[in-house]
């Protein structure tokens, strides 16, 4: 089977907007937190989020949509998207430029885009109000496209002349692993040559407060402390958005364009919890599963793995669910990989997630660091015998792996290896 | 349903029975729908808002489609002629259509068909609907567009001289394009190693655009039709020639009817290349005659699917299926 490796990252997050300040953010433990203007109202309960700089997206009309310098889309482009395709927009670019790919490499039939985002509640809260108060021939003829859980690759897709297999993933917080799995899984069995893996959400109000109902969201009024994964005073995960884009190819296409690759994928593995609709199984039988298929179908050992990205969104429940998964992995061996949870800094990307800390996985073991679990004041007794790493290390793992998790107690794992 | 019962309307159905009054919310919704159009657009949506007078909506349509056209192409509305394309000239594709109609609907307070927009292919195509719109008047004949074959099989004049190579037909003039291929015999001797058009042939092009005006386009007389073998040329006013065309050139000929009265019918014509103007003739008058057969026999309904006569198939009538439809 074709070894596959990731060759391309492009970033636009709550704690950088390309890969050097990402990655400097990650090795200094700086969070993208703060207290989110439009939360800062009596009725809203919520204050910290951990939005994107340097966009502004606030306007139902995207004609009055900022952006960073150096960054214009034409109407045209622009009048399909919602904020979360901009930022993975951006990305791709970024990720085309880092993997050294032309035109050719990117438009043919050997090269595919798998991605994953909740669609854009916010603009299709706006289309929905048009339609009910004018009339259904008043809709923006656009507003579908831009607002549902497919725009992402909808309008990536058509723009980058993407020829290959593309298609959206949609199980929540686990559904752009599930993209770069599957993504892996074509590369392997020989289908496409190069697959791009996209990760995109608003992050807005709209697609951050309705979690707000379940009681997910941390109602800290703190920014430097309210993500706080394996903490015993966690009180709920601070939301984020965003768009992460990673270019995956096979072993051929590294060697033919003579690219340096930041590691290889390894694999992967997922199981389901078969338990509740949106709550983790307490014992992280899963996720558990998850993680042992992934190590057996890459037939790597527990104690090979170096460094963990714990999905750990730093709700009570879900992070306790994820230490006894690991718990039950790695404790019979005696390994203690590092183990962190980049949350803390970033904010729960939710369908942005997965890509995201991929990508930060794939800058660890190119850059030599594992950073560090911040925010943690008092670990939780549940992570006993866990080495949960709280400040950043300035040692290359050799293997990483990452761990997520999404509603309908989905998970996905994936093992990275150091490219040679 | 009651409403089913009422027969169908159909386009000549005016939509300002009275205007509503309009109030300063109305004027600041109004600035806030054409906060990206000109001011000039602007102010034209509420002089007709407020009077209803039909004189300010080009200027709001212009304005509207305006907005919608990359910036970089604006110029080109800027003098443009009714015969400025939506989708070749501007870049205008359905989607963006459909925001235009959208706007457009929203700010004349008017509501518009699908059905309707797909015969609108230039700006004076838009022009002209809206204003039969608000005015309450029947729309005009769709444009006809007809390719080389097409204008080959109705035309008395045939290759290798005929000087047109696509043309649209409307109610109120036609427009057509030639390219000058460098292999046309005269060039050969006109001029000696330096190929020009000759003004008399681009007034020939000009005259063989009436020509298909005069078979392809409105009957002066409803019910009879024009011979095809009794349109003859018979004199010119006013032509005058701008540019040297050449080899490679393409032009852009205009036609539009100034008078018609059997036997005789008078139109002005003009002919560009790119935004240059090349030559114009304030007078072309042809003499044409009625075919004997004044009624066409019985036959199956033809309808116009873009551009291309198709046959129905023979049913009773269209207008019940489609109320049945939509019931």
């Amino acid at each position: 089977m074709p070894r596959v490796f990731i060759t391309g990252l492009g970033f636009i997050t709550s704690i950088g907007n390309d890969a050097v300040s990402v990655t400097q953010s990650l090795r200094e433990l700086r969070h993208g937190l703060e207290l989110y203007p439009p939360f800062q109202t009596p009725e809203i309960p919520v204050k910290v989020a951990a939005p994107v700089r340097g966009f502004n997206t606030a306007s139902t009309d995207a004609e009055d949509w900022t952006f960073p310098a150096g960054i214009s889309i034409k109407r045209e482009l622009l009048r399909g998207m919602s904020p979360h395709v901009v930022y993975a927009w951006c990305a791709m670019q970024q990720a085309i430029a880092d993997a050294k790919l032309s035109e050719v490499d990117v438009s043919n039939d050997a090269t595919g885009l798998y991605a994953a985002s909740g669609g854009s509640p916010y603009l299709m809260g706006h289309m929905l109000e048009r339609m009910h108060k004018l009339g259904v021939m008043r809709c923006s003829p656009l507003g579908i496209v831009a607002s549902i859980s497919g725009a992402v690759q909808f309008n990536l897709v058509a723009h980058f002349k993407i020829k290959g297999s593309s298609c959206g993933f949609a199980s929540a917080c686990a559904s752009s692993s599930h993209a770069l799995g599957f993504a892996y899984d074509d590369l392997a069995l020989g289908r496409q040559k190069r697959m791009f893996v996209v990760g995109a959400e608003d992050g807005n109000m709209d697609a951050i407060l309705p979690f707000a109902g379940m009681r997910a969201l941390s109602l800290s009024t703190d920014p430097s402390t309210a993500s706080r994964p394996f903490d015993t005073g966690r009180d709920g995960f601070v939301g984020t958005g965003g768009g992460v884009v990673l270019v995956l190819e096979t072993e051929d296409e590294v060697l033919r364009r003579g690219v340096t690759p930041y590691c290889e994928v390894m694999g992967w593995g997922q199981s389901s919890d078969g338990h509740n609709v949106a709550i983790s199984h307490p014992e992280g039988l899963g996720l558990r599963a998850a993680m042992t298929n992934a190590l057996r179908s890459t037939g790597t050992a527990p104690e090979a793995i170096d460094y963990i990205n714990a999905h750990a969104t730093s709700t009570p429940i879900g992070d306790a669910s994820e230490a006894r998964a690991l718990r039950a992995i790695f404790e019979p061996s005696g390994a203690r990989p590092a183990i962190s949870s980049t949350k803390a800094l970033t904010g729960h990307g939710l369908s942005l997630a997965g890509a995201m800390e991929s990508g930060f996985c794939a800058l660890a073991v190119r850059h030599g660091f594992m950073p560090g679990s911040a925010h943690i004041n008092q670990l939780d007794p549940e992570c006993e015998g866990l080495n949960i790493i709280r400040t950043t290390l300035s040692q290359q793992p050799k293997f990483a792996l990452n761990n997520v998790s999404g509603f309908g107690g989905a998970n996905v794992s994936i093992v990275f290896k150091q490219a040679r | 349903m009651p409403d089913a019962a009422t027969p169908n309307p159909g386009n000549a159905k005016p939509f300002l029975a009275a205007p509503k009054p309009f109030a300063p919310e109305d004027e600041a919704s109004l600035r806030e729908a054409l906060k990206r159009c000109s001011p000039s657009a602007f102010e034209s949506a509420v002089q007709y808002r407020k009077t209803g007078n039909p004189e300010h909506v080009p200027a709001v349509v212009i304005g509207i489609i305006e907005r919608f056209v990359e910036p970089d192409l604006r110029i080109k509305l800027k003098d443009a002629d009714d015969d400025l394309r939506l989708i070749e000239d501007l870049g205008i594709d359905s989607l963006t259509m459909m925001e235009i109609v959208i706007l457009v609907e929203d700010v004349l307070q008017m509501s518009i068909n699908n059905d309707e927009l797909r015969n609108l292919r230039t700006v004076g195509d838009v022009k002209m609907f809206i204003d039969c719109k608000i005015r309450g008047l029947a729309l005009p004949k769709p444009t006809k567009f007809l390719p080389i074959e097409q204008i080959a099989a109705v035309m008395p004049i045939q290759p290798p001289f005929l000087f047109l190579n696509e043309a649209s037909v409307s109610s109120s003039g036609a427009n057509g394009k030639y390219k000058i291929s460098g292999q046309e015999l005269f060039l050969q001797g006109h001029f000696k190693n330096n190929p020009v058009m000759p003004a008399s042939i681009m007034l020939e092009a000009l005259g063989q655009l009436a020509v298909l005006f005069l078979l392809e386009g409105a009957t002066p007389e409803p019910g009879k039709v024009i011979s095809s073998s009794m349109i003859y040329f018979t004199g010119c006013e006013g032509v005058r020639a701008h540019r040297v065309c050449r080899p490679g050139d393409i032009l852009t000929l205009s036609i539009k009817p100034k008078r018609m009265k059997m036997p005789l019918a008078t139109f002005e014509g003009a002919i560009r290349v790119g935004q240059e103007k090349a030559a114009i003739a304030e007078e072309i008058t042809l003499t044409f005659g009625y075919a004997e057969a004044v009624v066409p026999p019985p036959a199956p309904d033809a309808v116009e699917v873009n551009g291309a006569a198709t046959i129905k198939p023979t049913t009773p009538s269209a207008t019940p299926l489609r109320a049945a439809a939509s019931a």
